[in-house]
């Protein structure tokens, strides 16, 4: 247990929120990629999140010494993966468009806009959530040196 | 004695909230995490149980706390997490005022304490 653990904790999610907007971006930003470097349709991204255990040694030792008592240690947030979504896009006919097989149909991204709007909208408010949480661990502790005044 | 049950106590809830400050930081990181189960930690519960006993000076020293995790909610989300972010938000800032509110009392009886031994604060 220290004062800052509250803080480095909020900011794990905060590393793995900004992660997931990124990820979101990149796929808004490929919604009509039908080329990658693998010549196939871009494929969307999702971020696979799990809780971390507690980090730094030193820590994780000094607060089993000083009992935590064989609780559970909280350690934030981690990305586990970035997987790649398998199901295909949609084919659209579009004879002109280079890409298009020999019936004239194109294989779009597999990206749905909607949902990587809301997806990028739930990132940003856990965000948010989350610098409210360190901001109240942050007056905890500036709190507390309020005693040695 | 100069530093009484009720200083040791104020002491321990301050640490206690600190913990406690950290399990609910660690549920709100984990808001989306699948399968994440909430963890808290009952400093109050553990700190009424050792006031009540007879020897309350000497074990409220020696009271640790121990982050849990909660049973008492289910799944909240069809991924089996059970986190409720705004039930987290304000248990979070009842927590930080909590806290507050304990180093404010303890500050005010070192004054009083300085005070009574003449020493300028």
């Amino acid at each position: 247990m220290s004062f800052f653990g509250g803080m480095e904790i909020s900011a794990t999610a905060l590393t793995a929120q900004r992660l997931r907007m990124n990820v979101t971006a990149e796929n808004l930003a490929n919604a009509q990629t039908t080329r990658g470097p693998d010549g196939q349709p871009y494929r969307r991204k999702e971020v696979v999140l799990q809780a971390a255990p507690q980090q730094g040694a030193f820590g994780a030792q000094l607060s089993a010494a000083l009992g935590s008592r064989g609780g559970v240690a909280p350690g934030g947030v981690q990305v586990a993966a970035i997987n790649e979504d398998q199901t295909n896009g949609k084919l659209v006919y579009d004879p002109g468009h280079p890409d298009a097989d020999a019936q004239g149909y194109v294989r779009m991204p597999n990206v749905d806009t909607v949902s990587e709007m809301v997806d990028l909208i739930d990132a940003q408010r856990t965000y948010e959530a989350n610098v409210t949480a360190m901001q109240a661990s942050k007056q905890m502790f500036a709190k507390t040196l309020e005693i040695l005044r | 004695m100069l530093i009484d049950t009720t200083q040791l106590a104020l002491e321990r809830s301050i640490s206690g909230a600190a913990q406690r400050q950290e399990a609910l930081a660690a549920n709100i990181a984990n808001a989306a995490t699948p399968g994440y189960r909430r963890v808290d930690v009952d400093f109050h519960g553990a700190l009424a149980a050792v006031l009540g006993s007879s020897d309350a000076r000497h074990t409220v020293e020696a009271t640790g706390f121990t982050t849990q995790v909660d049973g008492t909610v289910g799944a909240t989300q069809a991924d089996g997490n059970s986190i409720d972010i705004d039930a987290e938000s304000a248990k979070l800032a009842a927590n930080a005022l909590e806290q507050q509110a304990a180093v404010s009392v303890a500050r005010t009886r070192n004054a009083i304490l300085r005070a009574a031994m003449g020493v300028a604060s």
